[in-house]
């Protein structure tokens, strides 16, 4: 069938053969899996639903496009922090003594206008600056919580109940400040897997270079558990329907936690949470008090987010520790103040 | 992650952020309108971050490193970089060439709608929280002001009045539709419904967008928040999806 296979001797034809070998071997699967495709594919599009899986693609699409400017932001400054900001100025500003720098840590996180993205990536490169792990922590806790931007869009969320910034503002500040003292308290460092610096500090590359290739690896490595995160929390999105939520919405003591566990699942962004709150007609102040007081604290996007920059083991404990510790807050500065 | 995969990565993304902000409006699908200057400025950055990268790491081979390499491979992806990135490729590729629909009548159906808010200082001024309809011709209204107005409104400003509202078909139960919409505040995971029961026409298919004219059809007792926002048509006429379809206006 090779008619010049002979012209070109034997060497030609053990190519061809070699060839033909290797085609096959990588042929096959293809060819099984393709089958299968076929086979299966119009049973399992049917099985699933086209428009459910539509839905799920639009909403997880859509976390990871907000997601991606703020994350950006948040790498550009801890970027900046580990290229350009010398350790010496965080010791100098921050008091030594850990548990006074946890609350002055807490109250910064004022001035990080962005959502929960943002704050990950810039409380790693803290903690990588020398600054106490607790401080840094109060810090993720309280950014995406407590900046201008979103008490302005709670404000606007809930026009005729000015106190519900109040609250939002003081029950944040008080969980990521207690959360701080617990990991003076309670925290261990080895669970703490510290994020590396991407290259080290090669001793020759420039500020620049480094500001690079720190942005560069901290921005991929955080924006693919941001996928991870997107995908869980769309898959809930799309499969529970809230209307299930307004079962509980009757007794204060069930609403308050299950409007925690709302928030750790939908994993809205931190700027809109307080619009998805005023729109939980029915529960009680102090329980949407909840949904955002846990929601920039933890949800599924961010415990992936964590998992990624300060290992998993860290992320799990952390992240139930500060929930238990959010809906408590809230709880309290909801019974004072709401 | 190899280096070159890398700045692949970067460069799909920010291709794919720019492609769906500055060169299309398929952004409006996902997120609020106000995002737009920040995807820009994200896809700028992320494609001068990809070629800068491509100038000193190479593309498309990776340049070897004059100081040997990244000489730290400790086993857990760190090498080249992080192999998480790796679904980086899902969003980026998907932006790019198989950009998802705006949600739509399957959200729409599984949801109740949200219940208007009940209008504020109504007690406190004494004025009407809803200003008058114009009295000639159809009125354009959103859904929003079309269901606050059915069941807040004790003053009846919508009797007599013929009105126009603007949606996508959701089918409901034995045989019933509502012209619909799905309002987000910052992107479509925290869409919330609105939809209006139209009485008196034949169902469209679900999703198709329209414009339907009709009379308020009164349920309930307005002011007490058990009353549904409904609409008796006349006409009921298709139009083209809308460019921002969870901006909801009539």
């Amino acid at each position: 069938m090779h008619g010049d296979v002979g012209a070109e001797g034997p060497g030609g034809l053990r190519t061809a053969a070699r060839v033909s070998t290797l085609a096959l071997i990588a042929g096959l699967p293809v060819v099984l899996l393709g089958g299968v495709a076929i086979w299966l594919g119009p049973r399992i599009t049917e099985g699933l639903d086209h428009r459910a899986v539509a839905a799920w693609r639009t909403v997880f699409t859509a976390i990871v496009i907000q997601g991606v400017p703020f994350l950006l932001l948040g790498t550009v400054v801890s970027a900046t922090i580990s290229a350009f900001v010398p350790a010496w100025v965080f010791t100098r500003v921050l008091p030594r003594n850990p548990a006074l720098a946890v609350p002055v840590a807490g109250a910064a996180g004022a001035v990080l206008p962005g959502c929960e993205c943002a704050s990950v990536p810039v409380a790693g490169s803290l903690m990588r600056r020398g600054v106490a792990p607790a401080a840094a922590l109060a810090f993720l806790l309280s950014a995406p919580a407590i900046n201008p931007i979103v008490l302005v869009a709670t404000y606007v969320a809930f026009p005729n109940s000015p106190w519900m910034v109040a609250a939002r503002l003081i029950a944040s500040l008080l969980t990521s400040v207690a959360m701080g003292w617990l990991w003076i308290r309670a925290g261990r460092e080895e669970w703490l897997r510290l994020p590396k610096g991407p290259t080290g500090h090669a001793p020759g590359a420039s500020r620049a270079e480094e500001f690079r290739v720190s942005l560069q690896h901290d921005f991929l490595h955080a924006g693919g558990f941001l996928v991870v995160g997107a995908a869980a929390a769309a898959t809930f999105n799309v499969a529970v329907p809230h209307s299930v939520l307004r079962l509980f919405s009757d007794s204060l003591w069930l609403s308050l936690p299950m409007l925690g566990l709302l928030a750790v699942v939908l994993a809205v962004c931190s700027e809109a949470d307080a619009f998805v709150a005023a729109s939980l007609t029915g529960f009680s102040p102090t329980a949407r008090l909840a949904f955002m007081v846990v929601g920039p604290m933890v949800d599924l996007k961010l415990i992936a987010l964590q998992s990624g920059t300060f290992g998993r083991a860290f992320a799990v404990r952390f992240s139930s520790a500060t929930w238990v510790v959010a809906v408590l807050c809230s709880g309290l500065v909801g019974w004072w103040l709401l | 992650m190899k280096r070159n995969v890398q700045v692949l990565l970067l460069l799909f993304l920010g291709v794919g952020l720019l492609h769906i902000s500055l060169l299309t409006d398929l952004y409006l699908r996902y997120v609020r309108a106000g995002l737009r200057p920040a995807l820009i400025a994200s896809g700028v950055l992320l494609i001068a971050l990809g070629a800068v990268s491509a100038a000193r790491d190479g593309f498309p081979f990776n340049r070897p490193r004059a100081e040997g390499g990244q000489g730290h491979d400790d086993g857990h992806g760190h090498a080249g970089g992080p192999k998480v990135a790796w679904l980086l490729y899902v969003p980026a590729l998907t932006i790019l060439f198989l950009a998802p629909p705006a949600l739509g009548s399957y959200t729409a159906s599984r949801d109740e709608a949200e219940a208007p808010k009940a209008p504020s200082s109504a007690s406190s001024s004494g004025e009407s929280l809803f200003p008058a309809l114009p009295d000639t011709g159809v009125a354009p209204m959103s859904l929003n002001d079309f269901s606050a107005r059915a069941v807040w409104d004790t003053d009846g400003t919508l009797e007599g009045h013929t009105v126009r509202l603007t949606g996508f078909v959701t089918p409901g139960r034995h045989g019933a539709w509502y012209v619909s919409r799905l309002v987000i505040s910052c992107c479509a995971a925290d869409a919330q419904v609105r939809k209006v029961r139209v009485h008196g026409a034949p169902a469209p298919p679900a999703d198709t967008w329209v414009a339907v004219t009709g009379t308020w059809h009164p349920t309930g007792k307005a002011g007490t928040g058990n009353a549904s926002p409904a609409l008796d048509a006349t006409a009921v006429r298709r139009v083209p999806e809308p460019k921002d379809p969870y901006h909801d206006m009539g």
